[in-house]
């Protein structure tokens, strides 16, 4: 089998060859790699069971400062016989010349009977050929051996004077190769890394998941043959209930469920004649006093279908296929299914030989295309249109039917009085719901979090 | 929308011969939506246009209809009867001008039914009453008052025993110590005078549209009812009225004429209305060829009378509680849940129509796609926003004129945004934990007020990372704009309560001013607890690339 290694892999395993057994100190001295290229060649063969690390503990000595001193100039008590080779001296002399380690010398030289005194004189009486430290301190010289190598009584003796020798505990490691290392052939294809080893994760730029459900969206009613119209966020009152019918005691215009905007009023919201015959179609159906500045009153718009409304309004067509999409409000608490701002798209087909069943056939192919296969219809109420209907889809991981779209024909009341003769067929529904299938999310409040753990890590298709 | 909780039990046996899954599988071809279910109990979702779907007893009428127990349209029988009469007093037409009543006798009421009675007038008050303003519902134990009754006003010192009370309060006393009188009493505004119905022994049996007395509360032991309705407008008093009068004919009642005279008021007729229907108008909006007779047989599913007319068209007479139904589109609706939904089939026309997006969201589009070219994440954010985001944490100074929105249930979301930026940074503040570099980016609505409302587009971005800087900053946004829409834009020294001094420009198209770039103040990064330099820009794209040719 031939394998492709790391230029740092390589060398380890052909030092290994040749030295099959070494410290990581060897091996930078033996393929001129850095300490910080040895410890991770090591880890990667490890990874690889290609390197076997085998770590032991030992005990080493060294000389200390006066260890090293006396191989220089020998011990203080050889210094002190040496200075005695010519004849007897004075102790005083004696002190001046030795400093320090005169004390400690001349009572050992004595002890040995190395030395005789009297009165203030000291001569030299038995000269030892080699005294007791003199060996092992040649035997240590410079280096750091293992304990083992001295002689336990000789080391006792130096351990027993100040700063001749240190001895430290070291882990050490001996590094060999494995067995399957010897069957390895080592490709040399030059420029070839490991391929297969991890890499660091960096983050992908994109676009928001529910930008990228709202454009997908967009372009299944563009390929439908629907154009795109768009509108204000803020809406007089007018365009927003009065032309859709909504009488202005209905429950849905009260504060607790509409924004309105603090003290704006709109100055001009529709032509006389608009208002004049939808003010008109209010009191004959709903019987109640309609009030001009009631349909003033600004909102955020709490559907799209103002937008339409207010476009058929001013184009009266016999024909057209539209739709707006864009930000929705509610005055809602917010919880995991509810926003006060969301994304709704709505779309109108005008025509003269429209039916429901068309409806139904638009709808039907919008969920195909964005992937949802199972759908049913059924019976609902809005106030603008008549008949009216919601799509219930199959949500196959929560194994339940979700409501989505809202759909029906304008009622006749909305249409005549903005001068539209036609048939309008319209639908509509929130975005965001759609999204929650697509990614899989329980809570619609994910999509406004902006948490960039999972805008990052969030995929296409998450929730199938 | 309004909820009606449902036992599966109860409505088979109003229902007749149907099964619990038949009833289960039929709810929503009626309307109603189930909300929760549990066991025998279900919760169900009723549109407001059906008040009638307030009770059981109303949904069995319905179910029966679809599926082909009973159909055609529930006939009230009111019988004729000069034993109940209601006099009223000129006084009321300044403050609640309209009653109108019907008596319910021989009936049963067991505590089941009383529920669903209570649930049925709390739904009524709140829809079709508008919280009691429009109308309102008594219903009272027939045996405990004396005829005639007068509804008449008294003063507020008047004082009588209100339901749910032991003791004797004054009209001011329940208006202002009571939660009900609380609640309802604004209806009555400022009147010297207040509406009352009081029996023969003028005796207080009801203060309306506040209380009834508690002398004429209903019981398990009560057998004859009296239902009395108020009101501003007399077609919605007596559309109220026929609600409460279908249903407790269908609990088993026996309904009984309450004549009323007086000021403007009159006897309610109760009485069924005529509609033509074309059938050619039915099968234009579905889409289907139903003969006039398979029409019929829907319209009947759905609890209505029809029957053929001369020039082919058919004759609909709709029942008093179908107030509903404003006209032949309605009835088409009629047909179609006589049809069965679920038996439309979606058909796909062919169109010639040729569709595209809009020119401002497709240059949003493509501008949301240099910017992720340009190594920057997308985000959203909501229009509406707080005070403490918008202009405390960045340091800015209240725009003059913020536009707010009224009654906000969060002061989260309270004022509209009439910059990005803020929200750029919140959103830093709340990844601090997550690695760097952070750079996000987001294009939305924005708001200004000026003689009218101004809504613009801007785009705003934010870099923030150790080496984050304005010269980076400046970079992307002159590199995107200039890429993306050979748009030039240079920079001037200005200063902005959000950026570091020093570390500012306007950023100038064609030497206008749209918006500005630099280091975001250490002041702001710090409030934010972000602990990297942070630089961002903002600019108005309704000024620039979105402005109309």
């Amino acid at each position: 089998m031939s394998q492709v290694f790391h230029d740092i892999e390589k060398k380890i395993i052909s030092s290994l060859r040749e030295n099959p057994k070494q410290s990581p100190e060897s091996l930078e001295g033996s393929t001129g790699l850095s300490p910080d290229q040895i410890r991770r060649g090591i880890e990667w063969l490890k990874l690889k069971d290609l390197a076997i690390v085998n770590e032991s503990k030992a005990s080493l000595i060294r000389l200390g400062g006066n260890g090293l001193e006396s191989i220089e100039k020998g011990l203080p008590e050889r210094r002190l016989l040496d200075s005695l080779k010519d004849g007897p001296r004075r102790l005083s002399d004696l002190q001046r010349q030795l400093g320090s380690a005169f004390g400690p010398a001349m009572g050992l030289a004595r002890r040995n009977s190395w030395v005789r005194t009297e009165s203030d004189t000291v001569s030299l009486s038995n000269e030892p050929a080699e005294i007791p430290a003199e060996r092992i301190i040649r035997q240590i010289g410079r280096q750091k051996i293992p304990k083992e190598m001295v002689s336990p009584s000789e080391l006792a003796i130096l351990l027993r004077r100040p700063d001749f020798v240190i001895e430290e505990t070291v882990k050490t490691k001996v590094i060999s190769l494995s067995d399957s290392a010897g069957s390895l052939e080592i490709s040399d294809s030059s420029g070839a890394i490991d391929v297969e080893a991890g890499v660091p994760r960096v983050f992908v730029a994109r676009t928001h998941p529910l930008k990228d459900t709202i454009d997908e969206v967009r372009e299944i009613f563009v390929t439908l043959g629907f154009s795109e119209i768009i509108g204000g966020m803020t809406q007089p009152s007018f365009w927003n209930f009065d032309a859709l019918f909504t009488p202005q005691d209905h429950p849905a215009r009260e504060l607790q469920d509409t924004f309105y905007l603090d003290g704006i009023l709109a100055k001009k919201i529709a032509m006389p004649e608009q208002i004049r015959r939808v003010s008109d179609s209010h009191r004959r159906n709903w019987r109640y006093r309609w009030d001009i500045n009631e349909a003033r009153r600004m909102v955020l718009r709490t559907h799209t279908t103002c937008v339409t409304i207010r476009h058929l309004a001013e184009t009266r067509p016999d024909e057209a296929r539209v739709f707006s999409l864009g930000r929705v409000f509610r005055n809602e608490k917010v919880s995991y299914k509810h926003l006060v701002e969301f994304n709704q798209i709505e779309g109108v087909v005008v025509g003269k030989g429209v039916t429901l069943r068309d409806l139904m056939g638009i709808q039907r192919e919008f969920y195909k295309r964005i992937g949802i296969a199972r759908i049913k219809f059924w019976p609902t109420f809005f106030p603008y249109t008549e008949p009216s209907l919601q799509t219930m889809v199959y949500n196959e991981r929560l194994g339940s039917w979700v409501e989505l779209f809202g759909m029906g024909i304008f009622r006749p009341e909305v249409t005549r009085s903005l001068g539209i003769t036609k048939p309008v067929l319209a639908w509509g529904g929130g975005i965001e719901r759609i999204a929650m299938l697509k990614y899989g999310l329980d809570d619609v409040r994910e999509f406004y979090n902006n948490n960039l753990s999972w805008l990052r890590g969030v995929h296409q298709d998450a929730g199938s | 929308m309004p909820v009606v909780e449902l036992s599966y039990s109860r409505l088979r046996r109003l229902v007749g011969g149907s099964s619990k899954k038949q009833i289960a599988d039929l709810l929503p071809f009626l309307g109603l939506d189930v909300e929760s279910e549990d066991g025998d109990l279900v919760r169900v979702e009723y549109s407001p246009n059906r008040p009638d779907y307030s009770t059981d007893f109303g949904i069995a009428l319905g179910m029966q209809g679809l599926l082909g127990i009973k159909t055609g349209a529930v006939r009230l029988r009111v019988r004729r009867s000069e034993r109940f009469h209601i006099s009223v007093k000129p006084g009321v037409s300044r403050i609640r001008p309209f009653v109108t009543g019907v008596a319910a006798k021989n009936g049963r009421i067991d505590d089941k039914t009383i529920r669903q009675l209570m649930a049925m007038q709390e739904d009524l008050h709140f829809g079709l009453g508008r919280r009691r303003e429009r109308s309102s519902i008594g219903i009272h134990d027939l045996d405990k008052m004396t005829f005639p009754l007068t509804y008449s006003t008294t003063g507020r010192d008047h004082r009588f025993v209100p339901l749910n009370s032991e003791k004797e309060l004054s009209i001011s006393q329940i208006l202002e110590s009571t939660g009900i009188g609380e609640k309802y009493g604004h209806i009555l505004a400022d009147s010297p005078k207040m509406p009352v119905i009081t029996d023969s022994k003028n005796e207080i049996i009801s203060f309306p549209p506040i209380i009834n007395a508690a002398v004429t509360a209903m019981t398990v032991k009560t057998k004859n009812l009296f239902v009395e309705v108020t009101g501003i407008d007399r077609g919605d008093a007596e559309n109220m009225l026929s609600v409460v009068a279908v249903i407790l004919q269908s609990a088993g009642f026996t309904l009984e004429q309450v004549k009323i005279s007086g000021s403007k008021n009159s006897t309610p007729k109760l009485g069924s209305r005529e509609m033509r229907l074309d059938p050619a108008l039915v099968n234009q909006v579905l889409g289907l060829n139903l003969s006039s007779s398979k029409i019929i047989s829907c319209l009947k599913k759905s609890r209505l009378d029809a029957s053929p007319k001369g020039g082919g068209s058919i004759l609909c007479v709709i029942p008093p509680h179908r107030f509903d139904l404003f006209g032949p589109m309605d009835l088409v609706e009629e047909a179609a849940l006589g049809y069965g939904i679920q038996n439309l089939k979606p058909v796909l026309s062919p169109s010639q129509a040729i569709g595209q997006a809009s020119p401002v969201s497709r240059n949003l589009r493509y501008l949301s796609q240099v910017m992720v070219g340009l190594g920057y994440l997308e985000v959203l954010n909501s229009s509406l926003t707080s005070k403490r985001v918008l202009y405390n944490m960045t340091n800015r100074g209240e725009a003059s004129k913020t536009i707010s929105v009224r009654e906000p249930k969060s002061q989260e979301h309270a004022i509209l945004r009439d910059s990005i930026l803020p929200g750029l940074l919140e959103n830093l503040s709340r990844n601090i934990h997550e690695p760097y570099p952070q750079k996000i980016f987001e294009t939305g609505s924005v708001f200004l007020e000026g003689s009218s409302i101004k809504e613009g587009i801007n785009l705003s971005g934010v870099s923030a990372h150790q080496d984050a800087n304005f010269t980076e900053t400046k970079s992307v946004l002159q590199s995107g704009l200039k890429i993306g829409f050979g748009l030039k834009v240079q920079t001037r020294a200005t200063t902005h309560p959000a950026f570091e001094g020093g570390r500012c420009a306007s950023v100038l198209a064609d030497g206008r001013s749209i918006g500005v770039v630099g280091e975001i103040s250490s002041r702001t990064v710090e409030g934010y607890k972000i602990r990297v330099p942070v630089a961002g820009f903002e600019i108005s794209l309704s000024d620039s690339i979105l402005k109309p040719a």
